[in-house]
């Protein structure tokens, strides 16, 4: 069979749908189920309710904001790893997902890794740009002195007169 | 030594993953929108994080529960999609389509707090992405005061030539006539008589706290100040929120738990705001949940198109990569919720 028309991932798709036909309809998602999905609905509800805690009154640590960002972003991550798991089907693919998932996960990490020590360290001591070491050990800037003034006073001068060496 | 009497080769290719190509396709662009949207968030991080203010919700009329509810409309959307991919893999088409219609219509709730709540409780106070439609600078100095009278020339020039006058419109020059009065020429002659006298800052400050407060009472105000290089609210400042009832915020509003000042009270009047960090933050805001706002649209348009199909089980692998892309949509927002609303 030489035909190389129909491209193999068609053929894979046209198999697929042949297999799943052939699948009584009960069995055709072993993975999945209703009781699954809603028990993952109230899980992200109860999620969200906890993020919008950090809003109301009765979060305890309202002035340690630090653990609050913690909090809201470990809250954020489970509802994207459920919402990847289950809803996306990631939880029951093959290997593939790994492809996928550990370069994006590298990327976060790298990016968090990047973004803290340069962001989210400098903020405290107000000189946002400089960090701690820099403004300890950053040389001061010589104070002018009066000779430096004399000399660009005399180099002022001598650019007006005529040259005479002509 | 060829033989010729066998039958040309028959090559197998082995796939590379054991994946329908849509469905790798859609996991590769999911993947780019990945990158896309770490670099907005990246960006609004450095930003908000190296930024000297930043404005609170309340400044900016962000309301978290509104936030909330748009979040908790995403999930139920999300598995509403879920759903409607089992039932057109168990090809029962019509309750596939349903399930794709209650999605469909989750997102236009979505879309539509946005669209029409959110977005313009911001715009009416004049906080747009963009000059010149925005109104906002980030301290009251000098040039805030000059945007301000420009204003108010505008105001004056649109209204006096006027013949004959309604009471609306005397009534609007009054307000002009006081704001100028009150506020914006004390600060200017103060600023232009002695240049270097904190007296003259002050005074700019009174002039945008007269139009647009701070929020928060008394620590709002403070961080307002320190944003405009004070290091403590000026005690002038401070009797003068207390008269407005801006510092503590129950008694002078309007009921809604804001403090109001000019522009809340008159609204056509429309002056320039002034909100630490505020343009920044229009800026970051507007583009990452303008961009979210147009993936849910496009995941909008290719449910409607589903809706005229027929969602049987050779559907089923559509309906798996549109969900995929809208589960997405669902991820990004449950990260913005949190970064923008709650941080």
């Amino acid at each position: 069979m030489t035909e190389h028309g129909h491209n193999l991932g068609e053929r894979l798709e046209e198999r697929v749908v042949d297999m799943l036909a052939d699948i009584p309809p009960e069995h055709v998602d072993v993975h999945g189920s209703l009781g699954k999905y809603l028990l993952v609905f109230v899980a992200l509800c109860v999620l969200t309710t906890m993020s919008f805690l950090t809003y109301t009154d009765f979060w305890p640590f309202k002035d340690e904001k630090h653990v609050t960002w913690a909090f809201m972003m470990a809250v954020s991550c489970t509802k994207a790893m459920l919402v990847i798991m289950f809803f996306m089907h990631l939880l029951w693919e093959a290997n593939w997902k790994w492809v996928l998932t550990i370069p994006a996960s590298c990327m976060s990490l790298f990016l968090l890794l990047m973004l803290v020590p340069d962001i989210g360290m400098r903020q405290d001591n107000g000189w946002a740009w400089y960090s701690r070491q820099r403004w300890l050990y950053t040389a001061d800037k010589p104070a002018v002195q009066a000779s430096d003034i004399e000399a660009l006073d005399k180099k002022e001068t001598q650019q007006h007169e005529p040259s005479s060496t002509l | 030594m060829s033989d010729h009497s066998h039958q040309p080769l028959k090559l197998a290719y082995q796939p590379a993953l054991p994946v329908p190509n849509g469905k790798t396709c859609v996991w590769l662009f999911l993947s780019t929108e990945i990158m896309f949207f770490s670099a907005l968030i990246g960006t609004y991080i450095v930003l908000r994080f190296g930024a000297v203010a930043w404005p609170k919700p309340h400044d900016v009329h962000l309301s978290e529960p509104i936030g909330a509810f748009n979040t908790f409309v995403l999930i139920c959307s999300s598995v509403s999609i879920v759903l409607g991919l089992e039932a057109a893999k168990r090809n029962r088409a019509a309750e596939a389509k349903g399930w794709i219609l209650v999605t469909f219509l989750l997102g236009c709730v979505f879309l539509g707090v946005k669209l029409f709540i959110e977005y313009p409780a911001k715009f009416a106070h004049g906080l747009y992405p963009q000059s010149p439609h925005s109104l906002v600078y980030d301290k009251a100095d000098i040039q805030y005061a000059a945007a301000v009278r420009k204003r108010l020339l505008a105001l004056r020039a649109e209204i006096e030539p006027k013949n004959p006058r309604t009471p609306e419109d005397e009534q609007k020059l009054a307000v002009i006539d006081e704001v100028s009065r009150d506020y914006l020429e004390p600060a200017e002659t103060e600023i232009r008589n002695n240049p270097d006298s904190p007296q003259g800052l002050i005074l700019l400050l009174k002039l945008a706290y007269a139009i647009y407060p701070p929020q928060y009472g008394h620590e709002g105000a403070l961080e307002s100040a320190i944003a405009n290089g004070f290091e403590t609210t000026p005690i002038q400042l401070v009797s003068f929120l207390e008269e407005t009832g801006t510092a503590e915020s129950d008694e002078h509003d309007a009921g809604d738990g804001h403090a109001h000042g000019y522009n809340d009270r008159n609204p056509w009047l429309r002056l320039p705001i002034m909100v630490p960090g505020g343009s920044l933050w229009a800026s970051t805001y507007f583009l990452l949940t303008g961009f979210h706002a147009i993936h849910v649209f496009v995941g909008l348009i290719v449910f409607a198109l589903m809706l005229t199909m027929t969602l049987g089980r050779n559907k089923a692998a559509l309906i798996e990569n549109v969900g995929l892309y809208w589960h997405f949509v669902d991820i990004v927002w449950i990260f913005l919720f949190p970064l923008l609303y709650l941080f």
